[in-house]
Protein backbone atom coordinates (compact mmCIF):
# COMPACT_ATOMS: atom_id res chain seq x y z
CA UNK A 1 0.00 0.00 0.00
CA UNK A 2 2.79 2.49 1.18
CA UNK A 3 4.66 1.57 -2.12
CA UNK A 4 1.94 2.53 -4.34
CA UNK A 5 3.34 6.39 -5.20
CA UNK A 6 6.71 4.86 -6.56
CA UNK A 7 5.17 2.50 -8.77
CA UNK A 8 2.62 4.84 -10.06
CA UNK A 9 5.35 6.85 -11.95
CA UNK A 10 3.61 6.77 -15.68
CA UNK A 11 5.16 3.30 -17.01
CA UNK A 12 4.58 5.09 -21.05
CA UNK A 13 7.13 7.52 -20.08
CA UNK A 14 11.26 5.80 -20.02
CA UNK A 15 12.85 7.26 -17.43
CA UNK A 16 16.37 5.23 -19.37
CA UNK A 17 18.60 7.33 -20.67
CA UNK A 18 18.14 7.80 -24.83
CA UNK A 19 20.50 4.72 -26.56
CA UNK A 20 20.74 6.54 -29.94
CA UNK A 21 24.28 8.04 -29.55
CA UNK A 22 24.27 11.97 -30.12
CA UNK A 23 26.63 13.51 -32.61
CA UNK A 24 26.23 15.72 -35.62
CA UNK A 25 27.37 19.59 -35.89
CA UNK A 26 23.89 20.55 -33.60
CA UNK A 27 25.64 18.58 -31.18
CA UNK A 28 28.64 19.74 -31.62
CA UNK A 29 27.69 23.66 -31.62
CA UNK A 30 25.86 23.19 -28.92
CA UNK A 31 28.72 21.81 -26.47
CA UNK A 32 30.96 24.68 -27.71
CA UNK A 33 28.24 27.09 -26.61
CA UNK A 34 28.15 25.48 -22.93
CA UNK A 35 31.90 25.08 -22.20
CA UNK A 36 32.04 28.91 -24.15
CA UNK A 37 29.67 29.45 -21.18
CA UNK A 38 31.11 27.39 -18.75
CA UNK A 39 34.79 28.84 -19.03
CA UNK A 40 33.56 32.38 -19.00
CA UNK A 41 31.22 31.83 -16.04
CA UNK A 42 34.30 30.25 -14.12
CA UNK A 43 36.41 32.80 -15.11
CA UNK A 44 33.94 35.97 -13.74
CA UNK A 45 35.37 34.94 -9.82
CA UNK A 46 38.77 35.77 -11.54
CA UNK A 47 38.65 38.22 -14.27
CA UNK A 48 39.59 41.23 -12.82
CA UNK A 49 42.93 39.54 -11.06
CA UNK A 50 43.46 38.23 -14.90
CA UNK A 51 43.63 41.87 -16.33
CA UNK A 52 45.24 42.90 -13.34
CA UNK A 53 48.05 40.73 -14.53
CA UNK A 54 47.95 40.79 -18.24
CA UNK A 55 48.15 44.63 -18.02
CA UNK A 56 51.04 44.41 -15.22
CA UNK A 57 52.89 42.19 -17.81
CA UNK A 58 52.55 43.95 -21.54
CA UNK A 59 52.06 47.47 -19.88
CA UNK A 60 55.43 46.62 -17.04
CA UNK A 61 57.46 44.83 -19.76
CA UNK A 62 56.90 47.86 -22.41
CA UNK A 63 58.02 50.72 -18.85
CA UNK A 64 60.66 48.85 -17.55
CA UNK A 65 62.81 47.39 -19.93
CA UNK A 66 63.43 51.02 -20.46
CA UNK A 67 65.11 51.98 -17.17
CA UNK A 68 67.65 49.48 -18.05
CA UNK A 69 69.29 52.26 -20.46
CA UNK A 70 70.09 56.00 -19.25
CA UNK A 71 68.82 56.74 -23.12
CA UNK A 72 66.27 53.59 -24.44
CA UNK A 73 68.35 52.02 -28.25
CA UNK A 74 65.32 52.97 -30.89
CA UNK A 75 65.73 48.60 -31.68
CA UNK A 76 64.92 47.82 -27.66
CA UNK A 77 62.09 50.11 -28.22
CA UNK A 78 60.95 48.48 -31.06
CA UNK A 79 61.60 44.75 -29.56
CA UNK A 80 60.18 45.13 -26.46
CA UNK A 81 57.14 46.58 -27.62
CA UNK A 82 56.44 44.01 -30.47
CA UNK A 83 57.58 41.17 -28.01
CA UNK A 84 55.30 42.13 -24.90
CA UNK A 85 51.93 41.53 -26.86
CA UNK A 86 53.23 38.07 -27.94
CA UNK A 87 53.20 37.39 -23.63
CA UNK A 88 49.55 38.70 -23.62
CA UNK A 89 48.55 36.38 -26.14
CA UNK A 90 50.10 33.30 -24.69
CA UNK A 91 49.86 33.74 -20.93
CA UNK A 92 46.28 32.46 -20.72
CA UNK A 93 46.20 29.51 -23.19
CA UNK A 94 50.22 28.55 -22.31
CA UNK A 95 51.17 29.57 -18.65
CA UNK A 96 47.76 29.86 -16.75
CA UNK A 97 45.89 27.32 -18.53
CA UNK A 98 48.11 24.67 -17.37
CA UNK A 99 48.05 25.92 -13.74
CA UNK A 100 44.06 26.06 -13.88
CA UNK A 101 44.14 22.01 -15.14
CA UNK A 102 47.03 21.21 -12.04
CA UNK A 103 43.92 22.92 -9.69
CA UNK A 104 41.69 21.00 -10.61
CA UNK A 105 43.14 17.69 -10.62
CA UNK A 106 43.77 18.43 -7.07
CA UNK A 107 40.52 19.45 -5.79
CA UNK A 108 38.84 16.71 -8.31
CA UNK A 109 37.11 19.14 -10.11
CA UNK A 110 38.45 17.74 -13.15
CA UNK A 111 36.85 14.31 -13.49
CA UNK A 112 33.50 15.99 -13.32
CA UNK A 113 34.42 18.41 -16.07
CA UNK A 114 35.91 14.76 -18.13
CA UNK A 115 32.26 13.95 -17.80
CA UNK A 116 30.60 16.01 -19.57
CA UNK A 117 28.90 14.79 -22.46
CA UNK A 118 30.89 17.51 -24.79
CA UNK A 119 32.91 16.36 -28.16
CA UNK A 120 36.56 16.74 -26.81
CA UNK A 121 37.07 18.79 -30.24
CA UNK A 122 33.98 21.46 -28.37
CA UNK A 123 35.63 21.46 -25.45
CA UNK A 124 39.17 22.65 -26.90
CA UNK A 125 37.47 25.34 -28.94
CA UNK A 126 35.63 26.50 -26.83
CA UNK A 127 39.28 26.89 -24.31
CA UNK A 128 40.59 28.33 -27.54
CA UNK A 129 38.13 31.08 -27.83
CA UNK A 130 38.56 32.20 -24.33
CA UNK A 131 41.73 32.26 -24.35
CA UNK A 132 41.63 34.74 -27.52
CA UNK A 133 38.76 36.86 -25.28
CA UNK A 134 41.40 37.00 -22.38
CA UNK A 135 44.65 37.83 -24.50
CA UNK A 136 43.67 40.21 -27.21
CA UNK A 137 42.54 43.14 -25.41
CA UNK A 138 45.51 43.27 -23.35
CA UNK A 139 47.78 43.03 -26.58
CA UNK A 140 45.98 45.92 -27.72
CA UNK A 141 46.44 48.06 -24.15
CA UNK A 142 49.79 46.78 -24.37
CA UNK A 143 49.98 48.71 -27.85
CA UNK A 144 48.87 51.70 -26.43
CA UNK A 145 51.06 51.86 -23.94
CA UNK A 146 53.66 51.39 -26.05
CA UNK A 147 52.63 54.23 -28.90
CA UNK A 148 52.92 56.56 -25.75
CA UNK A 149 55.83 55.61 -24.13
CA UNK A 150 58.18 55.82 -27.09
CA UNK A 151 56.21 58.21 -29.30
CA UNK A 152 59.55 57.67 -32.27
CA UNK A 153 58.18 53.81 -32.52
CA UNK A 154 57.04 53.25 -35.93
CA UNK A 155 54.17 50.56 -35.89
CA UNK A 156 52.71 49.26 -39.53
CA UNK A 157 49.86 47.09 -38.72
CA UNK A 158 49.27 44.96 -41.61
CA UNK A 159 45.91 42.72 -42.35
CA UNK A 160 48.08 39.89 -41.31
CA UNK A 161 47.39 41.11 -37.83
CA UNK A 162 45.07 38.86 -37.75
CA UNK A 163 46.02 35.38 -38.63
CA UNK A 164 49.16 35.94 -36.75
CA UNK A 165 47.35 36.84 -33.53
CA UNK A 166 44.83 33.71 -34.21
CA UNK A 167 47.68 31.48 -34.55
CA UNK A 168 49.92 32.60 -31.94
CA UNK A 169 47.07 32.01 -29.31
CA UNK A 170 46.01 29.00 -31.32
CA UNK A 171 49.65 27.44 -30.90
CA UNK A 172 49.97 29.16 -27.34
CA UNK A 173 46.94 26.96 -26.27
CA UNK A 174 47.02 23.89 -27.67
CA UNK A 175 51.04 23.74 -25.96
CA UNK A 176 49.18 24.30 -23.08
CA UNK A 177 46.57 21.87 -23.24
CA UNK A 178 49.15 19.42 -24.13
CA UNK A 179 50.94 20.12 -21.25
CA UNK A 180 48.27 20.15 -18.80
CA UNK A 181 46.30 16.92 -20.20
CA UNK A 182 49.22 14.67 -21.23
CA UNK A 183 51.21 15.34 -17.91
CA UNK A 184 49.02 13.80 -15.00
CA UNK A 185 51.22 14.91 -11.83
CA UNK A 186 49.49 18.44 -11.14
CA UNK A 187 52.90 19.38 -9.09
CA UNK A 188 55.16 18.54 -12.28
CA UNK A 189 52.81 20.43 -14.55
CA UNK A 190 53.18 23.97 -12.03
CA UNK A 191 57.24 23.07 -12.46
CA UNK A 192 56.80 22.85 -15.71
CA UNK A 193 54.76 26.02 -16.53
CA UNK A 194 57.20 28.07 -14.07
CA UNK A 195 60.06 26.59 -16.19
CA UNK A 196 58.24 27.58 -19.47
CA UNK A 197 57.40 30.82 -18.41
CA UNK A 198 61.16 31.56 -17.09
CA UNK A 199 62.77 30.72 -20.40
CA UNK A 200 59.81 32.45 -22.67
CA UNK A 201 60.54 35.44 -20.85
CA UNK A 202 64.53 35.02 -20.62
CA UNK A 203 65.58 32.66 -23.24
CA UNK A 204 63.88 33.29 -26.06
CA UNK A 205 64.33 36.70 -28.12
CA UNK A 206 61.10 37.49 -27.70
CA UNK A 207 61.64 40.92 -26.24
CA UNK A 208 64.60 41.44 -27.29
CA UNK A 209 67.03 40.78 -31.06
CA UNK A 210 68.17 37.26 -31.19
CA UNK A 211 71.67 39.03 -32.50
CA UNK A 212 72.04 40.07 -28.47
CA UNK A 213 71.95 36.02 -27.84
CA UNK A 214 74.78 33.71 -28.61
CA UNK A 215 74.35 31.62 -31.58
CA UNK A 216 74.05 28.19 -30.54
CA UNK A 217 70.96 29.44 -28.33
CA UNK A 218 69.17 31.29 -31.81
CA UNK A 219 70.05 27.96 -33.22
CA UNK A 220 68.17 26.16 -30.27
CA UNK A 221 65.53 28.51 -30.42
CA UNK A 222 65.29 28.05 -34.21
CA UNK A 223 63.51 24.96 -33.78
CA UNK A 224 61.02 26.19 -30.55
CA UNK A 225 58.10 27.77 -31.25
CA UNK A 226 58.62 30.88 -29.18
CA UNK A 227 60.85 32.76 -31.40
CA UNK A 228 59.01 32.24 -34.26
CA UNK A 229 55.30 33.30 -32.68
CA UNK A 230 57.27 36.51 -31.39
CA UNK A 231 58.48 36.84 -35.59
CA UNK A 232 54.97 36.35 -36.91
CA UNK A 233 53.15 39.22 -34.33
CA UNK A 234 56.18 41.65 -35.21
CA UNK A 235 55.89 41.20 -38.75
CA UNK A 236 52.00 41.92 -38.86
CA UNK A 237 52.88 45.08 -36.47
CA UNK A 238 56.21 46.57 -38.15
CA UNK A 239 57.75 47.01 -41.20
CA UNK A 240 61.12 46.52 -42.33
CA UNK A 241 62.39 45.16 -38.49
CA UNK A 242 61.96 41.82 -39.08
CA UNK A 243 64.46 39.96 -41.25
CA UNK A 244 63.77 36.36 -40.17
CA UNK A 245 62.04 34.02 -42.87
CA UNK A 246 58.06 34.87 -41.53
CA UNK A 247 56.94 31.98 -43.52
CA UNK A 248 59.12 29.31 -41.86
CA UNK A 249 58.35 30.48 -38.89
CA UNK A 250 54.35 29.97 -39.51
CA UNK A 251 55.35 26.62 -40.08
CA UNK A 252 57.01 26.03 -36.81
CA UNK A 253 54.39 27.31 -34.96
CA UNK A 254 51.79 25.59 -37.10
CA UNK A 255 53.37 22.38 -36.60
CA UNK A 256 53.95 22.86 -33.27
CA UNK A 257 49.95 23.85 -32.66
CA UNK A 258 48.81 21.00 -34.23
CA UNK A 259 51.22 18.27 -32.84
CA UNK A 260 50.28 19.77 -29.43
CA UNK A 261 46.22 19.82 -30.60
CA UNK A 262 46.88 16.22 -31.31
CA UNK A 263 48.50 15.07 -28.35
CA UNK A 264 46.10 16.31 -26.21
CA UNK A 265 42.71 15.50 -27.65
CA UNK A 266 44.52 12.18 -27.84
CA UNK A 267 45.13 12.09 -24.11
CA UNK A 268 41.63 13.00 -23.50
CA UNK A 269 39.67 10.68 -26.17
CA UNK A 270 41.72 7.89 -23.74
CA UNK A 271 39.33 6.15 -21.41
CA UNK A 272 40.73 5.91 -17.96
CA UNK B 1 54.21 0.33 56.06
CA UNK B 2 56.79 1.90 54.21
CA UNK B 3 56.25 -0.51 51.01
CA UNK B 4 52.12 1.09 50.74
CA UNK B 5 53.06 4.40 50.67
CA UNK B 6 56.14 4.28 48.30
CA UNK B 7 54.61 4.32 45.04
CA UNK B 8 52.79 7.98 46.12
CA UNK B 9 55.99 9.42 46.97
CA UNK B 10 57.56 8.18 43.92
CA UNK B 11 55.18 9.70 42.09
CA UNK B 12 55.17 13.53 43.61
CA UNK B 13 58.81 13.34 43.36
CA UNK B 14 58.97 13.28 39.74
CA UNK B 15 59.55 16.98 38.02
CA UNK B 16 57.25 17.23 35.52
CA UNK B 17 59.33 19.58 33.46
CA UNK B 18 63.20 18.92 33.81
CA UNK B 19 63.55 21.54 30.33
CA UNK B 20 63.01 24.60 33.50
CA UNK B 21 66.06 23.48 35.20
CA UNK B 22 68.54 24.57 32.61
CA UNK B 23 69.76 27.92 32.00
CA UNK B 24 67.64 29.96 29.64
CA UNK B 25 70.04 30.61 26.87
CA UNK B 26 70.92 26.36 26.60
CA UNK B 27 67.17 26.10 26.83
CA UNK B 28 66.47 28.56 23.86
CA UNK B 29 69.57 26.64 22.22
CA UNK B 30 67.88 23.28 22.21
CA UNK B 31 64.17 24.94 21.35
CA UNK B 32 66.39 25.76 18.20
CA UNK B 33 67.87 22.86 17.75
CA UNK B 34 64.93 21.13 18.17
CA UNK B 35 62.65 23.48 15.80
CA UNK B 36 65.31 23.36 13.51
CA UNK B 37 65.14 19.66 12.63
CA UNK B 38 61.11 19.81 12.80
CA UNK B 39 61.37 22.37 10.00
CA UNK B 40 64.37 20.71 8.08
CA UNK B 41 62.02 17.52 8.63
CA UNK B 42 59.10 19.12 7.14
CA UNK B 43 61.48 20.28 4.24
CA UNK B 44 63.54 17.74 3.28
CA UNK B 45 61.71 16.03 0.87
CA UNK B 46 61.51 18.99 -1.64
CA UNK B 47 64.65 20.45 -0.45
CA UNK B 48 66.79 19.42 -3.08
CA UNK B 49 64.07 20.74 -5.81
CA UNK B 50 64.09 23.71 -4.04
CA UNK B 51 67.68 24.26 -4.36
CA UNK B 52 68.02 23.22 -7.95
CA UNK B 53 65.56 25.74 -8.73
CA UNK B 54 67.20 28.28 -7.18
CA UNK B 55 70.48 27.86 -8.78
CA UNK B 56 68.52 27.48 -12.06
CA UNK B 57 66.27 30.68 -11.58
CA UNK B 58 70.11 32.49 -10.02
CA UNK B 59 71.99 31.29 -13.10
CA UNK B 60 69.44 32.15 -15.51
CA UNK B 61 68.93 35.74 -14.48
CA UNK B 62 72.60 36.17 -14.19
CA UNK B 63 72.40 35.12 -17.76
CA UNK B 64 69.29 36.48 -19.11
CA UNK B 65 70.06 40.37 -17.68
CA UNK B 66 72.71 40.08 -20.54
CA UNK B 67 70.22 39.57 -23.25
CA UNK B 68 68.64 42.85 -22.67
CA UNK B 69 72.04 44.87 -23.83
CA UNK B 70 73.12 45.62 -27.31
CA UNK B 71 76.70 46.39 -25.71
CA UNK B 72 77.83 45.18 -22.44
CA UNK B 73 80.38 47.66 -20.79
CA UNK B 74 82.20 47.20 -17.84
CA UNK B 75 79.67 48.85 -15.74
CA UNK B 76 76.83 47.05 -16.70
CA UNK B 77 78.88 44.24 -16.51
CA UNK B 78 79.75 45.07 -12.65
CA UNK B 79 76.19 45.93 -11.85
CA UNK B 80 74.58 42.87 -13.52
CA UNK B 81 77.24 40.35 -11.65
CA UNK B 82 76.86 42.31 -8.35
CA UNK B 83 73.08 42.38 -8.38
CA UNK B 84 72.45 39.18 -9.49
CA UNK B 85 72.82 37.79 -5.76
CA UNK B 86 70.41 40.13 -4.72
CA UNK B 87 67.80 39.41 -6.93
CA UNK B 88 68.53 35.48 -6.65
CA UNK B 89 67.93 36.10 -2.65
CA UNK B 90 64.77 38.54 -2.85
CA UNK B 91 62.13 35.10 -4.29
CA UNK B 92 63.15 33.24 -1.43
CA UNK B 93 61.92 35.34 0.85
CA UNK B 94 58.98 37.38 -1.19
CA UNK B 95 57.56 33.00 -2.67
CA UNK B 96 59.36 30.76 -0.52
CA UNK B 97 58.59 31.53 2.87
CA UNK B 98 54.90 32.96 2.29
CA UNK B 99 54.05 29.69 0.22
CA UNK B 100 55.45 27.48 2.69
CA UNK B 101 53.44 29.57 5.57
CA UNK B 102 50.49 29.10 3.14
CA UNK B 103 50.83 25.45 3.08
CA UNK B 104 51.63 24.74 6.17
CA UNK B 105 47.89 26.70 7.22
CA UNK B 106 46.19 24.83 4.80
CA UNK B 107 47.59 21.75 5.80
CA UNK B 108 47.20 22.72 9.58
CA UNK B 109 50.73 22.05 10.97
CA UNK B 110 50.84 25.48 11.61
CA UNK B 111 49.12 25.63 14.50
CA UNK B 112 50.84 22.38 15.60
CA UNK B 113 54.16 24.67 15.06
CA UNK B 114 53.25 27.70 17.62
CA UNK B 115 51.74 25.03 19.95
CA UNK B 116 55.03 23.57 20.48
CA UNK B 117 56.60 24.41 23.96
CA UNK B 118 59.41 26.38 23.12
CA UNK B 119 60.20 30.18 22.59
CA UNK B 120 58.57 31.65 19.71
CA UNK B 121 61.75 33.51 18.86
CA UNK B 122 63.27 30.35 18.48
CA UNK B 123 60.79 28.54 15.72
CA UNK B 124 61.52 31.81 14.10
CA UNK B 125 65.18 31.80 14.24
CA UNK B 126 65.10 27.91 12.91
CA UNK B 127 62.59 28.75 9.96
CA UNK B 128 65.64 31.76 9.04
CA UNK B 129 68.52 29.01 9.28
CA UNK B 130 67.07 26.12 7.37
CA UNK B 131 65.77 28.92 4.57
CA UNK B 132 68.68 30.76 4.07
CA UNK B 133 70.62 27.29 4.15
CA UNK B 134 68.29 26.68 0.86
CA UNK B 135 68.83 29.78 -0.70
CA UNK B 136 72.61 30.59 -0.15
CA UNK B 137 73.56 28.28 -2.57
CA UNK B 138 71.88 29.36 -5.68
CA UNK B 139 72.85 32.83 -4.40
CA UNK B 140 76.27 31.74 -4.93
CA UNK B 141 76.46 29.67 -7.75
CA UNK B 142 74.86 32.91 -9.38
CA UNK B 143 77.59 35.06 -8.65
CA UNK B 144 80.33 33.05 -9.78
CA UNK B 145 78.42 32.48 -13.16
CA UNK B 146 78.07 36.04 -13.56
CA UNK B 147 81.28 37.04 -13.17
CA UNK B 148 82.68 33.64 -15.19
CA UNK B 149 79.79 34.84 -18.14
CA UNK B 150 80.93 38.99 -17.98
CA UNK B 151 84.85 38.71 -16.78
CA UNK B 152 84.55 40.63 -13.52
CA UNK B 153 86.89 40.87 -10.97
CA UNK B 154 85.63 41.12 -7.07
CA UNK B 155 87.05 42.68 -4.32
CA UNK B 156 85.17 40.95 -1.70
CA UNK B 157 85.53 42.76 1.73
CA UNK B 158 84.04 42.08 5.15
CA UNK B 159 80.91 44.32 4.94
CA UNK B 160 79.88 41.11 3.10
CA UNK B 161 79.17 39.03 5.80
CA UNK B 162 76.71 41.32 7.78
CA UNK B 163 75.11 42.42 4.59
CA UNK B 164 74.23 38.92 3.40
CA UNK B 165 73.01 37.90 6.84
CA UNK B 166 70.48 41.34 7.33
CA UNK B 167 69.48 40.53 3.76
CA UNK B 168 68.50 36.72 4.30
CA UNK B 169 66.99 37.52 7.82
CA UNK B 170 65.19 40.87 6.64
CA UNK B 171 63.85 39.00 3.32
CA UNK B 172 62.35 35.88 5.90
CA UNK B 173 60.97 38.20 8.34
CA UNK B 174 59.11 40.22 5.93
CA UNK B 175 57.78 36.95 3.79
CA UNK B 176 57.03 35.56 7.39
CA UNK B 177 54.97 39.17 8.56
CA UNK B 178 53.01 39.06 4.66
CA UNK B 179 52.21 35.35 4.76
CA UNK B 180 50.92 36.06 8.88
CA UNK B 181 49.47 39.68 7.99
CA UNK B 182 47.37 38.62 4.23
CA UNK B 183 46.53 35.02 5.08
CA UNK B 184 44.59 34.21 2.10
CA UNK B 185 46.53 32.01 0.17
CA UNK B 186 45.76 33.25 -3.11
CA UNK B 187 46.09 36.95 -1.93
CA UNK B 188 49.65 35.76 -1.09
CA UNK B 189 50.44 34.18 -3.74
CA UNK B 190 49.38 37.03 -5.98
CA UNK B 191 51.27 39.64 -3.78
CA UNK B 192 54.63 37.53 -3.66
CA UNK B 193 54.69 37.04 -7.92
CA UNK B 194 53.76 40.56 -8.39
CA UNK B 195 56.25 41.80 -6.04
CA UNK B 196 59.17 39.17 -7.46
CA UNK B 197 57.71 40.40 -11.17
CA UNK B 198 58.09 44.24 -10.01
CA UNK B 199 61.76 43.85 -8.36
CA UNK B 200 63.16 41.88 -11.58
CA UNK B 201 61.77 44.95 -13.84
CA UNK B 202 61.65 48.17 -11.56
CA UNK B 203 64.00 48.22 -8.80
CA UNK B 204 67.32 49.45 -9.59
CA UNK B 205 69.52 46.02 -8.58
CA UNK B 206 71.25 45.68 -12.07
CA UNK B 207 70.88 48.81 -13.28
CA UNK B 208 72.31 52.34 -11.60
CA UNK B 209 69.09 54.24 -9.92
CA UNK B 210 69.88 57.01 -12.30
CA UNK B 211 68.19 55.42 -15.26
CA UNK B 212 64.69 56.21 -12.84
CA UNK B 213 62.42 59.29 -12.86
CA UNK B 214 63.23 61.18 -9.62
CA UNK B 215 60.06 60.29 -8.04
CA UNK B 216 60.50 56.22 -7.87
CA UNK B 217 64.28 56.64 -7.02
CA UNK B 218 62.64 58.13 -3.85
CA UNK B 219 60.20 55.29 -3.74
CA UNK B 220 63.29 52.84 -3.63
CA UNK B 221 65.64 54.91 -1.24
CA UNK B 222 62.59 53.42 1.63
CA UNK B 223 61.98 49.93 -0.06
CA UNK B 224 63.84 47.32 0.88
CA UNK B 225 64.93 46.25 -2.07
CA UNK B 226 67.47 48.69 -3.12
CA UNK B 227 69.14 48.90 0.21
CA UNK B 228 70.01 45.27 -0.41
CA UNK B 229 71.65 45.32 -3.56
CA UNK B 230 73.97 48.24 -2.01
CA UNK B 231 74.33 46.85 0.64
CA UNK B 232 75.68 43.28 -1.01
CA UNK B 233 77.30 45.06 -3.91
CA UNK B 234 79.66 46.95 -1.41
CA UNK B 235 80.87 44.04 0.08
CA UNK B 236 81.44 42.29 -3.44
CA UNK B 237 83.70 45.52 -4.86
CA UNK B 238 85.69 48.41 -3.99
CA UNK B 239 84.65 52.32 -4.29
CA UNK B 240 81.47 51.46 -6.37
CA UNK B 241 79.15 52.26 -3.03
CA UNK B 242 80.62 54.95 -1.52
CA UNK B 243 77.83 54.62 2.15
CA UNK B 244 76.28 51.88 3.21
CA UNK B 245 75.05 53.53 6.57
CA UNK B 246 71.55 54.14 5.35
CA UNK B 247 70.83 51.28 3.28
CA UNK B 248 71.64 48.86 6.54
CA UNK B 249 68.97 51.51 8.53
CA UNK B 250 66.80 50.84 5.91
CA UNK B 251 67.12 46.86 6.29
CA UNK B 252 67.19 46.93 9.85
CA UNK B 253 64.14 49.06 9.97
CA UNK B 254 62.16 46.02 7.24
CA UNK B 255 63.22 43.20 9.36
CA UNK B 256 62.21 44.95 12.70
CA UNK B 257 58.78 45.32 10.77
CA UNK B 258 58.51 41.62 9.72
CA UNK B 259 59.77 40.36 13.02
CA UNK B 260 56.71 42.78 14.37
CA UNK B 261 54.21 41.52 12.41
CA UNK B 262 54.98 38.16 13.08
CA UNK B 263 54.87 38.40 16.50
CA UNK B 264 51.95 40.19 16.67
CA UNK B 265 50.18 37.81 14.87
CA UNK B 266 52.04 34.44 16.07
CA UNK B 267 51.29 36.00 20.30
CA UNK B 268 47.46 36.73 19.58
CA UNK B 269 46.08 33.71 20.80
CA UNK B 270 42.98 31.97 18.77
Amino acid sequence: MTAAPVTAVAPDRPVAPTETLRSGPSYWLAGFRTMVRWHLASMRMWLMLLALVQVLLGVGYVLGVALFFDEVPPIMAAYVSTGAPVFNLVLLGLLLGPQLVADMKTSGGYDYLQSLPVPTTAAAAAWYVVTLVGGVPPMLVTLLAARLRYPDLELAISPAVVPAVLLVVFAGTMLGYALAYAITDPRVIQLVTQVLAFGLVGFSPVVFPAQQMPAWLVSVNEWLPLTHMATIVRDALTDGLVTADVGRAYLVVSVWALAAGAAAVRELRRRR
Amino acid sequence: MTASTSPVTTATAVTPVPVVSTGRVAAWWRAFAGTARFEWAGTRSYAPLVVVVQMMMGVGMAIMYGFFYPEIDTTTATLIATGVPTLALVPMGFVLVPAAVATQRLAGTFDVIWSFPVPRSATVAASFAVNAALALPGTVLALLVGVWRYGVTLHLSPVLVPAVLLSVLMCVAVGYGLALAVGNPLVINLVSNGTVFLVLLFTPIVYPASNLPGWLATVHDVLPFAPMAQVIRAGLTEGLVPDVGGAFLVLGLWTAAGLAATARVVGRRG
